[in-house]
């Protein structure tokens, strides 16, 4: 009786610890690498990377349909049942002994590696922070995802800013700002969309206040390349204590924010790239962009950065490279590019909560094979002195 | 994996939320990180300015309420030319980038020391408070009315220049920039001026 209640559990221990299971593993990662490889032409390299590596299934959208289905396992998938596999056949088939101390500090390290990628893959947020030499930030954006600010700027000291992720706008049919009295009514979402002035022969426009009356709104389709962020806009109808203050537009591409004004406070709406504020602020004191003598080719880029954190503090400066970023508070501030003539820096910003697996995962190999190394020469140089005394 | 997937839904419902932030205010933001990575020297700054105030009058900037000027020799002109431009004129070449803009926006449009500040933001200048604005600003006498006329160098190894000219006429805010390399825009800077001495309402 116990044993046919095992046979199911043994069989899924024995495909979980399988040796053909890592094989197929490793070749679906393969085919996604080649795939996603390829994919890049049309997705850019951070869509293509989404849709095959950070995914847990790659969906085909059948032509001529709204249906989607999945054809195959995505890279999350096959790295989390890779792991589970490797896992697996470790605790079944290493033996637990000394001799073997250095093989499994290997296997270790190895497993924290896919974990280490998995963890990246599914948890690491890319940011930006661009600023001119003299200014200061006080936050990094998304620069590829867009946001709604809804600003109180009432209080001279401060801001209350609330941000409306492009994502909820594009499925909520309004949205409760919370903490404020104002519920946005969504009237359209346009995910990538180019702006003209309007002319008398276009149709009647959507919005009824704002600089919207006087713009033509032209859908455009999502921008798949990494060179161009998507120009999101949409049009919304703030309402508050009952009443309706006009449908807006608001657009990434209206640089200054429009505002409204509710019983003494004034509110603004503005579409930006999504933004987080730090609890410090970062002043570029000086970008310099150097090349080699007598070409136009980049040698190095450096931004020389004051670093002011009242709550700690701390208040110096830090010079941020190439390879050499700023890691302060769970993020990494690195050199990523510049422009203006030379007086605007832009450092990516990294948040990956597993960004020392790696390191610990290749310290662990090396390890496991010194140690692995040392216990086999021990036990050869026993051999030999072994053999030596029988000869002699 | 279960834990795994679950931690994952929780961060994806996280990105779904409104967002809450109290802040010091700040001086103008520089521009979005998409713009700023544009080649350097143009100084990027064609997004238009916004619209304070609430809910203005929706006024259409044509026919008799339309400016009209006249182009100096050799520059050309486009109608457009870029998102919420009214007009892009591109000067011969002088040895850099330069390009000028015309955006028109009905109303107030911000007001002039927001749009002032926005165009110093940009060439990496700290912002003017009203009596370095009033300080700043020159005049150029025109058949449309009074334009207020500014002119920035911005700071950096490769210095941009700004010269823009802000008039309010028939209910809407015009806004002429020419910007770009510092050499370029100081040759072109007196044809500049006198396509501003040119505006007139087109009905005249």
């Amino acid at each position: 009786m116990t044993r046919i209640e095992n046979r199911p559990l043994r069989a899924l221990l024995g495909v979980l610890t399988s040796l053909k299971l890592t094989i197929v593993c490793m070749a679906a990662l393969m085919v996604l690498v080649v795939a996603c490889t390829l994919a890049q032409v049309h997705l850019g390299t951070w869509g293509a990377v989404n849709v095959y590596m950070r995914s847990w299934l790659v969906w085909w959208d059948v032509p001529g349909t709204v249906l989607s289905v999945p054809v195959f396992p995505g890279g999350a998938l096959a790295g989390a049942v890779l792991a589970v596999n490797l896992i697996a056949a470790q605790l079944k088939r290493l033996e637990l002994s000394w001799k073997k101390a250095g093989l499994w500090i290997v296997h270790a390290g190895l497993i924290l590696l896919v974990i280490g990628e998995f963890v990246t893959g599914m948890f690491q947020q890319d940011m930006q922070l661009a600023f001119e030499e003299g200014h200061t930030a006080n936050y990094v954006e998304y620069p590829r995802e867009n946001e709604l600010a809804v600003i109180d700027v009432t209080d001279p000291a401060w801001d209350e800013v609330y941000g409306i992720p492009e994502t909820l706008l594009a499925r909520a049919d309004e949205v409760q700002v919370p903490g404020t009295p104002i519920t946005l009514k969504v009237k359209r979402f346009l995910k990538n969309a180019d702006l003209a002035m309007r002319t008398p022969n276009d149709a009647p426009a959507i919005a009824t206040a704002g600089v919207g009356t006087s713009i033509r709104v032209a859908e455009l389709p999502p921008v798949t390349t990494d060179d161009r962020p998507n120009a999101t806009a949409a049009f919304v109808e703030p309402v508050a204590g009952g009443r309706s203050y006009g449908t807006w537009l608001v657009s990434a591409l209206l640089a200054a924010p429009q505002q409204f004004v509710y019983e003494g406070r004034t509110y603004q709406l503005a579409m930006r790239s999504r933004r987080v504020y730090l609890p410090y602020s970062l002043t570029l004191k000086d970008f310099t962009h150097d090349v080699y003598p007598g070409t136009e080719i980049p040698k190095n880029f450096s931004s020389l950065v004051h670093l002011n954190n009242p709550a700690r503090g701390e208040s110096r400066d830090v010079l941020i490279y190439m390879n050499q970023p700023l890691r302060y508070d769970g993020k990494a501030f690195y050199q990523a590019s510049f422009g203006k003539g030379d007086t605007l820096s832009i450092l990516q910003v990294v948040s990956n909560p597993g960004w020392l697996l790696p390191y610990i995962s290749c310290v662990l190999v090396t390890v496991g094979l010194l140690v692995h190394f040392a216990i086999t020469m021990r036990r050869s140089m026993r051999r030999r002195a072994a053999a030596a005394e029988a000869h002699s | 994996m279960i834990v795994g997937a679950l931690v994952l839904a929780a961060s994806g419902c996280q990105r779904e939320s409104v967002s809450h932030f109290r802040v010091p205010k700040s001086a103008p933001a520089p521009e979005p990180a998409g713009m700023a990575a544009m080649p350097a020297g143009m100084g990027g700054g064609m997004g238009a300015p916004g619209m304070a105030g609430d809910v203005p009058p929706p006024a259409q900037p044509t026919g008799s309420s339309a400016l009209a000027w006249t182009l100096p020799k050799g520059w050309n002109e486009v109608r457009g030319g870029g998102a919420m431009r009214y007009a892009t004129i591109t000067p011969p070449a002088s040895g850099g980038k330069v390009e000028v803009t015309v955006i028109v926006l009905p109303g107030p449009a911000g007001g002039e020391l927001a749009n002032v500040n926005r165009w110093r933001g940009q060439i990496g200048l700290p912002p003017l408070d009203d009596a370095a604005l009033a300080s700043a600003r020159k005049h150029v006498k025109t058949r449309a009315g009074d334009v207020s006329v500014y002119d920035f160098l911005g700071e950096g190894q490769q210095k941009t220049r700004v010269v823009a000219g802000f008039t309010f006429t028939e209910g809407n805010t015009w806004f002429l920039k020419m910007s770009g390399d510092a050499s370029a825009v100081g040759a072109r800077k007196p044809e500049f001026v006198s396509l501003l001495e040119s505006l007139r309402l087109d009905a005249n």
